[in-house]
């Protein structure tokens, strides 16, 4: 093989990989994506089990950069037993309805040090724009992206009803996602 | 109207203990007793965290009755036979341990169940001890237990002052009434 071919193949080779590198795959096993909420003034946690994660991200490119995420509702477990039976119902998620939550970023922007995800999540029909912190740490083959935002439950209508009452629910709820990314 | 005691009559504060607390666990026993018929989850949500904060409330007035208890000097007892003597001063032993052990029952029976503890949307109290599903049912039913002992031991409480003020005509109730004033 002379040089010619062989740089050709090299090129053939890398040039995929140079196309695609802001492609990551998720490593489902070690990330994470939960909520956290406040009920009679105590702090409480859940996680999704099932969600999926495109994600696309260079900082020195934020414009080529994208999230695209879609959660399974009916897999958010929160430790208890009365709770995790009524988020999926009617009047919290309403999973029958809407099985899924869907994430998607319309653009990112620097804010000093800090990395912003700007984006529309729909949520129990409703979609409302959320802005999400980006912590973006490039690891061997891949990265560590955090991620952290906060929402109105009921601006999605999340708990409407009697337990609208966000005295007992308070209106808040955090969500934070960990996500070991492979680069594809 | 004193304060204190003295020789003939329980004092202002000790009849207020009396009669506050009176009114707090009877009142807080009965809305226990009716928890199931809350219309809705929201509801009884709401039910079952006023309960627990009259049920707290009860336990500091307990902690505060025991401390003037031991500040002030209990009016000698009404001349009667000795083992009458004897078994009032028992019952009401059993009876200031019932007040504290019902409360503090109810606060371990929500620790293992889980939930939060908030003293009427104010403040919240932490657990007695870890989650644990499994002995969640047998904490539940000491708690219910412990009140129909309480039942048992106001029937025998309550009776007896009856009796002293309906068929011996004496001082035993009327030292404790609110208003009422002692035979001469």
């Amino acid at each position: 093989m002379n040089a010619f071919y062989s740089a050709l193949l090299v090129l053939a080779l890398t040039a995929p990989a140079v196309a695609a590198a802001a492609d990551y795959t998720v490593q489902p096993a070690t990330s994470t994506l939960s909520f956290a909420g406040t009920f009679q003034g105590a702090g409480f946690s859940g996680t999704f089990g099932k969600w999926n994660a495109s994600i696309r991200y260079d900082a020195a490119h934020l414009n080529a950069s994208k999230f695209d995420v879609t959660v399974d509702l009916a897999s958010a477990k929160t430790g208890d037993k009365d709770r995790d039976t009524a988020l999926p119902g009617a009047d919290f998620f309403n999973v029958a309805k809407f099985p899924q939550a869907h994430f998607v970023t319309t653009g990112f922007r620097q804010s000093g040090a800090q990395v912003l995800a700007d984006g529309n999540l729909t949520l129990h029909g409703v979609t409302k724009p959320v802005t999400l912190n980006v912590s973006f740490k490039p690891q061997g083959a891949g990265a560590v992206l955090d991620v952290a935002g906060s929402l109105k439950r009921l601006d999605f209508g999340v708990g409407g009803g009697d337990y609208a009452d966000t005295s007992v629910i308070a209106a808040d709820v955090k969500i934070t996602a960990h996500l070991q990314l492979v680069a594809k | 109207m004193s304060l204190r005691n003295d020789d003939r009559r329980w004092g202002t504060v000790a009849r207020f203990f009396h009669w506050i607390m009176a009114l707090a666990i009877i009142g807080n026993g009965i809305f226990g007793l009716l928890m199931d018929l809350a219309h809705g989850p929201m509801q009884k949500i709401n039910w079952l965290a006023l309960h627990k904060s009259i049920g707290l409330t009860v336990l500091a007035l307990f902690l505060l009755r025991v401390l003037w208890r031991l500040i002030d000097r209990r009016p000698p007892d009404e001349p009667g036979p000795r083992w009458q003597q004897i078994a009032a001063h028992a019952v009401h032993g059993v009876l200031y341990l019932l007040i504290a052990a019902i409360p503090l029952s109810g606060w371990w029976f929500n620790s293992v169940a889980g939930k939060p503890l908030q003293w009427f949307k104010l403040f919240n109290l932490p657990s007695l001890a870890a989650k644990n599903d499994h002995i969640a049912d047998t904490v539940f039913a000491v708690h219910e237990y412990l009140f129909w002992f309480l039942v048992a031991v106001l029937v025998v409480h309550v009776g007896a002052a009856l009796k002293h003020h309906v068929f011996d005509k004496d001082n035993v109730l009327r030292r404790m009434m609110p208003f009422g004033r002692p035979r001469p």
